[in-house]
């Protein structure tokens, strides 16, 4: 500080620093003025009666103001005028002392007035650097304050020249960049921090940014010491003085962990909405508010408003008092409840069975807020359920009548034989022989017997297939109502061959051939059964069980002609019958 | 046409298209002295019923086939011919007694030729 202005501090800080009440500024003026007097009197006498007052009266005008001042001035004029008045004058004063008196008064005056300015140019002095004072400590805590924000942001606050170079990074910025010296990035293309659809975004950002529009963006970019995040990013022009852009502002914010929180909630949305099960939700009002794809397909719903729905319309009007007094208490009470139930189409009516299971859904805090279910389509496993009891039903009714012909055949095996041993073995033998024909048909599910195989499985007991035992003809596929009474009456014949015929001695052969002729269901099938090799055939004086059996069974199986001829040379069975009653004919 | 006269004789007619099955009954009944008329589907029973009307029991498979089944071929028997008695036999699930005939008995598959015996001894001649 100047050592002028230091003097005019202090003349400033005695003049009008501390203003001075009224009443003594006069008084002190008053007495002032008449100590002058006494002064000026006894030292000057009645010459240069003025001398004095005028120091005095500028003095008093420059300590105690512009009033005081006046006061002075006239008091100075009449102390000054009493001094050299004379009586015996007319108007008191010689006209060269009224001259003079008025010359003070109008010097005097103007020095007041110029001390008065004085005084004011120091007074808008002082204000005008106290104002400047002032300003500099607002200054000063709004810069303090700008630094605290952006010093304690986490979020990365950058600063960008037009074509995108980093200018200012905030030191919560640099942090979270991890970036020790802001040097070191300095003029780099902020851009280029972006990888894949971040970097077009940050360009596109920046562009924008330099046409005044403001942009924002999510997007992937590594810090400065290579770790991966995500980054939600607010790109904003910064107006120069003539209202243009002329810098950028950049402010980034971490979001790798929401993200990663939104992509595990993302998982989960998907696993409702991709699930093939019926998946949705409802308020404890029962109104639903939400739907999976697979739900809206399973009941027709596909294009609905379904926050109309209620609980109640999915089902039919019979179940829907199941639901309200046993389902929904149960998830109340037990915390779920699952079990067989039928959803309606929305579109059709048709009623669909479904595995339902319901639980409740609540808020954050543990509220109920609806329920929630995740219902299985259940057609399948319910057509697959009575497919299965219709299939039991057919076995048992197949048992039943397989066991019929064991009780047919037992009690007529019984009734021909000689004795219990003969009866016991050719009923052994036959149960055989039919055992075997059951193989065939469960093994093709009861629905067909291969007629090679048939014959193949009742014949082996009997001889070597191939060697004594010879098979031809073409593939045919026996009913199964016919294949039990054919693998018997093979059996009845290959028996009596052993003890009679082809197969009684070691060199006798027996062929089982078979043919269709024509097509279709009319076609003609016919099956021989040729022994040769055997001893000479004669034929039989009494015709047994068997025998009985394998001509008129194969006839009424067959609903066709069945004729045995019992040739020296041989015995020949033939059987014809129509393909359609005795096979399945495949068109 | 419909006969109401107490019928005496020996007849009885078997409607079974399994075979082997008809073949046994047969043999048993006539080892009884009985005359059996036999028929392998309602068809062929109705055939034989109008050409026999001296027929005293009628044995019928409820699954036959034919134009009827065993049970309307028993309900054909029972109305053309009242005094008839009628056995129904199946392998199926039974046929509860109010889907019968009058005066019907059913015999689930297998049952006891004995016991159809017995029962058709018991049964008055007459009415």
């Amino acid at each position: 500080m100047s050592v002028s202005t230091a003097l005019l501090n202090r003349l400033r800080d005695l003049t009008i620093a501390r203003p001075r009440p009224k009443p003594l500024r006069y008084g002190l003026t008053v007495l002032a003025i008449a100590v002058v007097a006494f002064v000026q009197v006894a030292l000057f006498g009645s010459s240069a009666p003025w001398f004095l007052y005028t120091p005095a009266v500028v003095l008093l005008a420059l300590f105690l103001g512009p009033g005081p001042g006046v006061l002075a001035t006239v008091l100075s004029a009449l102390g000054a005028g009493l001094v050299v008045a004379r009586t015996d004058l007319p108007l008191l004063l010689t006209p060269v002392h009224w001259g003079a008196s008025v010359i003070f008064l109008l010097t005097t005056l103007g020095l007041v007035v110029l001390v008065e300015a004085l005084r004011t140019a120091l007074l808008d002095a002082d204000r005008l650097r106290e104002q400047r004072e002032k300003a500099l400590v607002v200054t000063a805590e709004r810069e303090a304050f700008l630094l605290g924000v952006l010093g304690s942001s986490t979020d990365c606050i950058k600063v960008l020249d037009l074509d995108g170079k980093l200018t200012f990074m905030s030191e919560g910025g640099q942090q979270v960049m991890e970036i020790s010296d802001f040097n070191d990035v300095a003029g780099c293309s902020w851009p280029d921090f972006w990888q894949d659809a971040g970097n077009v975004e940050a360009k596109a950002a920046v562009e924008a940014a330099g046409r005044g529009e403001a942009r924002s963006f999510i997007g992937k970019a590594d810090t400065y010491r290579g770790t991966p995040k995500w980054w939600h990013v607010a790109v904003s022009p910064i107006a120069g003085p003539e209202g243009r852009p002329d810098r950028i502002l950049s402010v980034s914010r971490d979001i790798t962990e929401l993200r990663a929180s939104e992509e595990e909630r993302g998982r989960f949305v998907r696993l409702a909405e991709n699930s093939t099960d019926f998946v949705g939700m409802a308020r404890t009002d029962g109104s639903v508010f939400y739907m999976n794809d697979a739900a809206k397909r399973l009941v027709g719903l596909e294009d609905a408003d379904i926050t109309r729905l209620t609980i109640a319309d999915f089902f039919p009007p019979e179940q829907v008092e199941t639901i309200a007094r046993e389902v929904l208490p149960a998830v109340g009470r037990d915390g779920h409840w699952a079990g067989e139930l039928d959803f309606r189409h929305f579109r059709t009516g048709d009623l669909i069975p479904v595995l339902y299971s319901v639980f409740p859904i609540t808020d954050a805090d543990g509220t109920l807020i609806g329920y929630g279910t995740v219902t299985r389509d259940f057609r399948e496993r319910r057509r697959t359920e009575d497919d299965m009891r219709l299939m039991n039903g057919e076995l048992a009714h197949r048992l039943k009548n397989v066991l019929a012909v064991v009780q047919s055949i037992a009690s007529q095996t019984l009734r021909t034989a000689p004795d219990t041993e003969t009866a016991s073995h050719n009923l052994g033998a036959r149960l055989v022989a039919l055992g075997a024909a059951t193989d065939v048909l469960t093994g093709n599910s009861w629905r067909s017997a291969d007629l090679h195989e048939v014959a193949t499985r009742a014949l082996a007991p009997h001889g070597s297939i191939g060697e004594r035992i010879l098979l031809d003809g073409p593939a045919v596929t026996l009913k199964p109502e016919v294949t039990v009474a054919f693998a018997l009456a093979l059996h009845e014949l290959a028996t009596n061959a052993a003890k009679y015929g082809a197969l009684a001695n070691s060199t006798g052969t027996v062929a089982l051939e078979w043919s269709v002729m024509g097509q279709g269901n009319d076609a003609i099938l016919s099956i021989a059964w040729r022994e040769q090799g055997g001893p000479l055939v004669s034929p039989p004086t009494r015709k047994g069980f068997g025998s009985t059996l394998i001509e008129r069974s194969l006839r009424s199986y067959f609903r066709g002609k069945a004729a045995t001829d019992y040739r020296p040379e041989g015995l020949v069975f033939e059987l014809e019958a129509r393909l359609g009653d005795a096979a399945t004919v495949n068109e | 046409m419909g006969q109401s006269k107490p019928i005496g004789s020996n007849t009885i007619l078997i409607v079974e298209g399994e075979a082997l099955v008809r073949f046994d009954m047969t043999a048993f009944f006539e080892e009884r002295d009985w005359r059996v008329l036999e028929a392998e589907d309602a068809d062929q029973a109705m055939s034989v019923l109008d050409q026999h009307t001296d027929i005293r029991v009628v044995l019928i498979d409820a699954t036959v086939s034919g134009r009827m089944d065993g049970l309307k071929l028993a309900y054909y028997v029972r109305e053309r011919f009242p005094p008839t008695l009628l056995f129904i036999v199946s392998g199926q699930a039974p046929v509860p007694q109010e889907a019968l005939p009058q005066r019907a008995t059913f015999l689930p598959k297998p049952f006891d030729l004995y016991r159809v015996l017995r029962q058709i001894e018991q049964s008055p001649v007459t009415p």
